[in-house]
C-alpha cells in the first residue's frame, strides 16, 4: 500500500524554478548567423518545377542574373514569358526558332538602347536553362539562335554537384 | 582620489534576471524567414562562347584576309562526336578508332552507359600530345551529337573533356574552350 501523503504543510511552499535559456540562445545565435551567411539578395534565379529540371554538373561558376532563356520540357521562356508554347511545333528543317528570335532581338535592341542613353554596358550574356531531357537539336537550335541575336555569350545553367 | 565605496549595508542584493523575449521573439521570425529565403540547391554555369555571327556589316574581302590567316595558324579542330553507339574524337584529317579497329573511339560499355572515364583517358593521352607543339587551338573542343541525345548527357561530356586530374592531384585544364558544332546526321 502506497503511504498516506504527509499532511504537516512543511512540503507546500512551491519551489521557484526557470528555465534556462542560455543554450537556447547560443543556438539561434549560429543558426541565425549561419542563415543570414547563406541569404541571397539575388533572389531566386531559377523556378524549380516538374517541367525543369536542370542538368547535374560537378564544376561551374557562379550564376549570374541576366536574360534567362529557359527550355522546359514542353516549351520555350524568355524572362518567364511564354514565346514558344510546344516544343513539337517548331519546324524540323528550320536552324532559327523564329518567335524567339524575334524575342531576343527585341531584347538586344532595349539592352542597346541602354548602352546609348545611360551607358549601360551591353553584355551579350545569356543564361540558357534546359531540361536534363531535352535533345541536342532544341538545345542547339536555341544556341543558334541565341547567337545569332547577338547573345553569343552563352551560360547553361546547371545543378552543381558536391 | 575616488571615495571609498560606503561600508554600510544596502541591504539585499537585486537578483534581476535579464529580460530576453524580446530576443527569443525576433530570432523566431527571423530564423523561418532566412530559411524560406535561402539557397538549397548551389547553381552553377558553365560558360560556352560562341564566335559572334557573322553579320552583314563584315565584307567578303574582310572575310577572304580572315581565311588567309587561319591557313598559317596550325590548327588541331578536335572533334567529339555523341552518337547512340558512343563517343567518337577526331579531327577534319581523321577519327581515333575504338579498341577493335573499328565502331566509336569510346564504346558504350557493358551496361550500355557512356564510358567517360575511357574518353578522359583518351583526351588526356591527346592533350600529352599535342602539348607545346604550336597548335593555336589547343584548347578547344567541338562537340557535336545526334539529334536525341540527352542534354544531360552533353553536360557530362562537357564536364569530363573540360579538366582533368594530373599525377600531383592538380586540376589541369583539359579542353576548357567549348564549341559546339551542328547536328550530326
Amino acid at each position: 500500500m502506497a503511504f498516506q501523503p504527509s499532511k504537516s504543510k512543511k512540503n507546500l511552499t512551491k519551489e521557484e524554478g526557470t528555465l534556462n535559456m542560455n543554450s537556447m540562445m547560443d543556438m539561434m545565435t549560429i543558426i541565425l548567423l549561419f542563415l543570414l551567411k547563406s541569404f541571397s539578395t539575388e533572389g531566386a534565379l531559377v523556378t524549380p518545377s516538374e517541367e525543369l529540371r536542370l542538368p547535374v554538373s560537378q564544376q561551374g561558376e557562379k550564376p549570374k542574373k541576366e536574360l534567362n532563356v529557359t527550355v522546359s520540357k514542353t516549351m520555350i521562356l524568355v524572362n518567364d514569358q511564354v514565346v514558344v508554347p510546344a516544343l513539337n511545333e517548331i519546324p524540323k528543317d528550320q536552324m532559327i526558332i523564329s518567335p524567339l528570335a524575334a524575342k531576343l532581338a527585341e531584347y538586344a535592341q532595349q539592352e542597346k538602347d541602354l548602352e546609348i542613353e545611360v551607358g549601360k554596358e551591353f553584355t551579350h550574356e545569356v543564361n540558357i536553362q534546359g531540361d536534363e531531357n531535352l535533345p541536342f537539336e532544341i538545345l542547339f537550335k536555341v544556341m543558334f539562335t541565341c547567337s545569332r541575336t547577338e547573345f553569343y555569350k552563352m551560360r547553361l545553367v546547371t545543378i552543381k554537384k558536391g | 582620489m575616488a571615495y571609498k565605496p560606503s561600508m554600510r549595508g544596502k541591504g539585499e542584493f537585486l537578483d534581476i534576471e535579464l529580460d530576453i523575449r524580446p530576443v527569443m521573439n525576433l530570432m523566431v521570425v527571423l530564423i523561418p524567414l532566412l530559411i524560406a529565403s535561402a539557397e538549397w540547391v548551389k547553381l552553377g554555369v558553365v560558360e560556352i562562347n560562341a564566335p559572334p555571327a557573322k553579320g552583314p556589316s563584315g565584307g567578303a574581302g574582310e572575310g577572304e584576309n580572315q581565311d588567309q590567316a587561319k591557313e598559317k595558324e596550325m590548327k588541331l579542330g578536335l572533334k567529339i562526336a555523341i552518337a547512340h553507339d558512343g563517343i567518337t574524337i577526331g579531327n577534319a584529317q581523321a577519327l581515333l578508332e575504338g579498341e577493335q579497329g573499328e565502331g566509336p573511339t569510346v564504346p558504350l560499355t557493358a551496361e550500355g552507359k557512356y564510358d567517360f572515364e575511357l574518353l578522359k583517358k583518351k583526351l588526356i593521352e591527346i592533350k600529352k600530345k599535342i602539348k607545346g607543339k604550336g597548335f593555336k587551338d589547343e584548347d578547344r573542343v567541338v562537340l557535336t551529337a545526334s539529334a536525341d541525345i540527352e542534354y544531360q548527357t552533353i553536360i557530362t561530356v562537357m564536364d569530363y573533356v573540360q579538366t582533368y586530374e594530373d599525377e600531383n592531384g592538380d586540376i589541369v585544364a583539359l579542353f576548357p574552350q567549348i564549341n559546339f558544332g551542328s547536328i550530326l546526321q
